[in-house]
């Protein structure tokens, strides 16, 4: 076990290609994992569970990453995320995220871009609560941030020479 | 601050170092462009446009007065025009946003016909610019007055980094046929592009890497011209004149 570990492509700071078949989960809500992935071929659908059932939260294609959340903070997934049709992903844990932010510093760039938007979006979303009276106790500050989980900031696609 | 874009018909030139007396770039770019709008093709400059390391002030404000009267333009004909930062022009990202509507980015992330392209200068991968960034410019800027007697002192710049890295590489037990470049390429085409098209080297090249993704290069507007074109996920490099 403890060879295996040690041995692992993982233990080296290596990246992983991985193929997800229809409807096969990637990663569970709650679970306990070091992992990011980026979507080498195909879609992936973000979702979460509620107290009115599945929430969507986006849908993922080539290019988008998720799962960062889990290996900046080493905390259990936020949402659970499932192939729409074949998929094939990138799969970093910390180690390569280290590797890869070293030889490709871009990535870099495009991770606390997204990150940053998040933080400005949920700003908004808390000035405009105060602003219109609403909650603003730390519950309603919690679901704004449960609202604005891993992969959101995807739903906006590019438009024809946006500027 | 555009990455993400997408953008059906796109040409790309790099390292056209306007502000460079030797550069050939202001005399044919004028047609260039006019090419662009007829095609109703978006323009993307990717890196090195203009030369603000080496050239003196009042060449470069001379150069590129014309240059940006095009760029303008092609703007005002509904055309975008997106700017990406190189390290002769690396004091254009203090304009990051929008600089007289010419959107000036770090690099960029384009979607064409499905196909996903990154277009980026490629500095970053330079082993010599990565390892000693201050020593870099000071080269760079101490080459300046060389260009009078030997414009190409860039190309003769990349020849000497391929040789030196092939001597690693030999020294190493390899084969001596890596490019830190392709290197550089491969690794963002794992994360779901399709092509990479960098500029830099002064080298136009085409080359379809082991993973199946493409490698291309625009070459550089010193001395002739060569571009990208991306039409609808197509992607082609191109002499200008042919």
């Amino acid at each position: 076990m403890f060879k295996k570990l040690i041995t692992s492509p993982e233990a080296h700071g290596t990246e992983l290609s991985r193929t997800y078949a229809d409807a096969e989960l990637i990663c569970r809500e709650g679970e306990s994992s070091a992992e990011m992935f980026v979507i080498r071929r195909g879609s992936v659908r973000v979702f979460k569970a509620s107290s009115r059932g599945e929430l969507e939260l986006a849908v993922l294609s080539k290019g988008d990453f998720f799962g960062e959340m889990s290996v900046l903070e080493g905390l259990p997934r936020d949402a659970s995320a499932q192939a729409l049709g074949e998929a094939e992903v990138l799969v970093m844990t910390a180690g390569a995220l280290l590797v890869r932010l070293r030889r490709d510093p871009t990535f870099a760039f495009e991770l606390l871009r997204r990150l940053s938007g998040r933080v400005r979006s949920l700003n908004a979303r808390l000035v405009h609560a105060i602003g219109n009276g609403g909650d603003t106790s730390a519950t309603s500050y919690t679901e704004a941030l449960l609202y604005q989980s891993e992969g959101a900031s995807s739903k906006a696609k590019p438009r024809e020479g946006a500027a | 601050m555009i990455i993400d874009t997408v953008q059906e018909r796109l040409l790309v030139i790099s390292d056209l170092h306007v502000g460079n007396p030797y550069s050939a770039a202001t005399r044919s770019l004028g047609e260039f462009f006019e090419f662009a709008e007829s095609g109703r093709y978006n323009v993307c400059i990717n890196g090195d446009g203009f030369e603000i390391l080496q050239a003196r002030f009042a060449s470069l404000a001379t150069e590129s007065a014309g240059v940006l009267r095009a760029i303008r333009r092609l703007i005002d004909r509904g055309l975008t025009v997106l700017y990406v930062v190189g390290n002769h022009d690396i004091a254009l990202e203090n304009f990051l946003t929008a600089w007289s509507g010419i959107n000036i980015t770090p690099f960029l992330n384009v979607t064409s016909g499905g196909a996903r392209i990154r277009i980026e200068h490629g500095h970053l991968y330079d082993p010599s610019f990565v390892q000693n960034p201050r020593l870099y410019e000071w080269l760079t800027r101490a080459a300046g007055p060389f260009l009078h007697f030997y414009p190409d002192v860039y190309r003769l710049w990349t020849h000497y980094e391929n040789a030196r890295q092939r001597g690693r590489q030999l020294l190493r037990g390899g084969k001596g046929d890596h490019s830190v470049y392709h290197a550089a390429a491969e690794m963002l085409l794992r994360r779901g592009f399709d092509a990479v098209v960098f500029g830099h080297t002064h080298q136009s090249e085409d080359v379809a890497l082991a993973s199946g993704g493409r490698y291309l290069n625009c070459g550089t507007w010193v001395r002739g011209g060569s571009f990208v074109e991306i039409d609808h996920g197509q992607v082609a490099l191109r002499r200008w004149g042919d």
